[in-house]
């Protein structure tokens, strides 16, 4: 019948009272690498969950979290490093030995069948298919059990597609429970809910922690773990650059753990400049989100022909709109942009290009580069986009290979083969190559996202060099990047962007890491 | 093109696949053919004939004599310009299945034009003819592209009732003013307008010339072109490709028009040389078998002559299985629907690879 849930009650009893946990950890990771290709995911990670406990995995994206819980939760095998389940060694092979422990993952993108309902969904795959009994009324009656057991009310005769995101997220924690799992680890959990639906989250999860459960929430967003954590990873680039309880740490401490202290390695001089004149002129920028929210509100600021402003803040505090605003590739919903003294609020990426703006995108195979393509046609892309290498109706070929040639040689992109695919190089290369194309047309504006995200260390100095003999050469530049040490060591001026507004800007001679932090965190008045 | 990115930015929020063009690799189109071949050769077997037998069959009533053959490459020559028809669109991402109106419209085109103009001598009009045919095409196809661009709609489906459209319009030339009144066609176009027989005593005649010129024409133009590089590149990556400030909207208006006049020389070849008038069925469903011919040449112009040629030894062939192996000419249909779907299923597998 498949009624009767595998869950022990001796594991609900003993952790019943909540407190200071001095229990020893039920999972313990021990020095976890993972490598994919030259990027290193994982650098010697050890992770330590407690019975009952809400532990944040805090970090930027590309720093690790995910795949380290995708490791716990057998999807991705590490090359080296130990897990520990209740004091045993495991090697999990697949989810479904993870899940034989006891530990279940919701994915940020939700794995539900939309046309299936609420009790079909969370019975699916539980059993072998040939033991499954599939009578509508049994698996409702036996979910609807589970459900109010855990306080997660749903009707299991609903379609999943009718519910809504919030409601789906239940119903894929209903499905771990109902398999038995005691450990529930979240992948950005709140990424598509709104504020009450976040609380009511929350809510859920403070009584399964109440109940004995462990929670992991790996997550991006301070407030978060503010809000529920009992303790708190912080993962950079791999490695594990805190570790604390409640009580031990607050959003500034995190904030800096999770960005790095400021070293000044390439030393720009910062020249002080106001708005006055400025080439890119940014007046009360309203941006609407994909959710539809406001994404980035009522921004108003400058970037002066050789000058390079940062923009600082905390993934998802409306950079990314921002940025697709200034590219044309998100039409803003109020406000103005002014480039050169010319409108530009809602022109194309054609007309941008066309007046000398450029743009960098921090997701380069997406928006920049065509991998299909050669690094020939990659390089003379732009060109041949605004009439450039025709000849009679025909490419002029040679000339494509001959300036690819150059640029490659200028730039040091490796391998030298203008005729491979774009795709083949590496993530620095390819970085190179888009640098190549675009600061080759001696743009008058320069957007840039992420320049050296993923890239090794030579290669970012490689980067930055080139954006400050860009900005001799005259160049406006706005930099968005997570790096708060690469923004001070670049940037002229840095602006700072919490929920879409300007929390914080200034000089860069007169801000300090723990400013910047602050107002990244949202506190607002940086000291 | 301001309209398109209105429309494109929603479509353009699911990460390029790599998998998806080109159309795998000339491998994969040989291994599904030989697969079609062995499940169709059960069927031939269920069916009580000898599979090796009826392939015979299929083979030498196809190119058995020089007047088989000359049929072959009779039908191949439409085949031809309705695949390049699918391709150069399928080359942008995006669908033409309107190679079938594209191609009517290219027939209604030419055969009013040859009625109409009888004053100019027979070769002006032959010319004239077969542009204003190649023209239409372009044109039909290029109101599939622009309400993809313009209105946002679904393309497979526009350029889908596209079809039922040209062939209504053909149907009223059909039995309209230039009726012929005998028999369900178009008075005949004047006797020197004519595509002149390149192989004596057989039906090939100048349009299978015109067919590989256009191939070689599309190639150069994908290749070395400033446009079929923006085709290719809003194939590949629309995002990237419009953010290098390429106008998505009239590199797919363009890839539609271009298409669009390959089948419209189709059709204005079919009215020409071979029917001499406008004539109910005119094209055997050569719009959509020109679909797969794009598909199993991976969308590479040149790869289409092979394949055009293969789907018109299948057809032309299959005639003689009733006469020699007493069985169903429509087994050639059923070679050519699993070809097809043995092609899509390989793909299929491919993308799970990709993935996993």
């Amino acid at each position: 019948m498949g009624a009767d849930v595998p869950l022990e009650p001796a594991v609900l009893d003993d952790v019943i009272q909540p407190g200071p946990r001095v229990s020893a950890p039920e999972i313990a990771m021990r020095a976890i690498v993972k490598r994919y290709g030259t990027v290193v995911a994982d650098d010697g990670v050890d992770f330590d969950l407690h019975p009952g406990e809400i532990h944040a995995l805090l970090g930027e994206n590309g720093a690790g979290k995910t795949t380290l819980m995708k490791i716990l939760f057998g999807m991705v095998r590490p090359d080296s490093g130990q897990i520990l389940v209740d004091g045993d060694e495991v090697q999990f092979k697949s989810p479904r030995d993870a899940l034989a422990r006891r530990i279940g993952m919701v994915h940020q993108h939700f794995m539900l069948v939309p046309q299936f309902t609420v009790a079909e969904n969370v019975v699916l795959g539980s059993k072998p298919s040939w033991d499954m009994n599939l009578r509508r009324g049994d698996i409702e009656n036996d979910v609807r059990a589970v459900g109010e057991k855990f306080g997660i009310r749903i009707d299991p005769g609903q379609r999943v597609a009718t519910l809504p995101i919030d409601v789906q997220q239940r119903v894929e924690i209903l499905k771990l429970l109902y398999r038995g799992a005691t450990t529930l680890i979240l992948d950005e959990p709140t990424a598509a809910l709104g504020p009450a639906e976040i609380e009511q989250l929350f809510v859920s999860l403070r009584d399964l922690s109440a109940s004995g459960h462990s929670v992991v929430i790996i997550t991006h967003k301070l407030s978060e773990v503010m809000a529920i954590a009992d303790r708190v990873t912080v993962l950079r680039q791999g490695k594990v650059v805190k570790v604390a309880a409640r009580g031990s740490f607050n959003a500034e401490d995190l904030a800096v753990a999770m960005v790095g202290h400021a070293i000044r390695e390439v030393t720009s001089t910062p020249r002080g400049s106001d708005d006055e004149g400025a080439t890119l002129d940014v007046r009360e920028l309203v941006v609407t989100g994909d959710k539809g929210h406001v994404a980035v509100d009522r921004v108003s600021f400058g970037v002066r022909a050789g000058e390079i402003v940062g923009v600082a803040g905390v993934e998802g505090n409306g950079q990314v709109e921002l940025a697709q605003a200034l590219s044309g590739l998100r039409r803003p919903a109020a406000g103005s942009l002014v480039i050169g003294g010319r409108d530009m609020t809602s022109a194309d990426p054609r007309t941008l290009h066309r007046n000398g703006v450029s743009i960098i995108t921090e997701d380069r195979l997406r928006w920049d580069l065509i991998p299909d393509l050669t690094v020939a046609e990659n390089l003379a892309l732009s060109s041949v986009a605004s009439g450039g290498y025709a000849r009679a109706g025909l490419l002029r070929r040679r000339a494509m290979r001959g300036a690819a040639e150059r640029l490659m040689d200028e730039y040091g992109i490796q391998p030298p083969i203008p005729l491979l695919p774009a795709g083949s190089l590496s993530g620095g290369n390819q970085q190179k190559l888009v640098l190549a194309r675009e600061l080759s047309r001696n743009p008058r504006v320069l957007v840039v996202a992420q320049p050296t995200r993923g890239l090794d260390v030579a290669a970012s100095e490689f980067v930055h060099r080139r954006l400050l003999q860009l900005r001799e050469e005259n160049c406006a530049i706005l930099l968005f990047s997570l790096d708060l040490a690469e923004l001070l060591a670049l940037s002229d001026r840095i602006i700072v962007l919490y929920r879409g507004r300007i929390a914080h800007q200034g000089d860069v001679r007169d801000l300090t890491t723990t400013d910047v932090a602050r107002a990244m965190a949202g506190m607002s008045g940086a000291a | 093109m301001s309209v398109t990115d209105e429309v494109q930015p929603r479509a353009a929020l699911r990460q390029p696949s790599r998998w998806e063009l080109p159309f795998g690799s000339i491998a994969t189109s040989i291994a599904s053919l030989l697969a079609a071949l062995v499940l169709t050769g059960i069927v031939i077997l269920v069916l009580g004939a000898n599979p090796i037998q009826a392939y015979g069959a299929i083979l030498s009533g196809a190119l058995g004599n020089p007047y088989n053959t000359g049929l072959t490459l009779m039908v191949a020559t439409p085949l031809i310009l309705t695949g390049l028809a699918a391709a150069i669109p399928f080359s942008a991402r995006v669908w033409n299945i309107g190679g079938e109106g594209q191609l009517y419209a290219g027939a209604i085109a030419s055969v009013l034009v040859a009625l109409t103009f009888t004053g100019l001598g027979a070769v002006p009009l032959t010319i004239l003819s077969i542009a204003c045919g190649i023209l239409a095409g372009g044109f039909w196809g290029a109101i599939g592209g622009a309400l993809r661009v313009f209105a946002g709609a679904n393309e497979v489906i526009v350029t889908l009732m596209l079809n039922f459209v040209a062939l209504t319009v053909a149907d009223y030339v059909i039995t309209g003013p230039w009726a012929q009144n005998i028999s369900p066609q178009t008075r005949n176009i004047p006797k020197g307008v004519t595509l002149p027989t390149i192989w004596p005593h057989t039906a090939v005649d100048l349009g299978l010339i015109l067919a590989v010129i256009a191939a070689g024409i599309v190639f150069v133009l994908m290749r070395r072109t400033p446009l079929g590089l923006a085709i290719r590149a809003c194939g590949f990556n629309p995002d990237a490709a419009r953010l290098a400030g390429f106008s998505l909207g009239s590199i797919i208006m363009t890839a539609f028009a271009i298409g669009g006049a390959c089948a419209g020389l189709a059709g204005a070849i079919l009215v020409i040389g071979v029917n001499r008038a406008l004539v109910p069925d005119i094209s055997a469903n050569y719009g959509y078998i020109g679909i797969a011919v794009a598909l199993i040449a991976g969308l590479r112009p040149l790869w289409i002559l092979p394949g055009a040629l293969l789907f018109a030894i299948i057809t032309v062939g299959g005639n003689n299985l009733t006469a020699s192996s007493n069985i169903s000419t429509s087994v050639s249909l059923i070679i050519e629907a699993i070809f097809v779907i043995f092609l899509l299923a390989f793909r299929v597998i491919r993308l799970q690879e990709a993935t996993s």
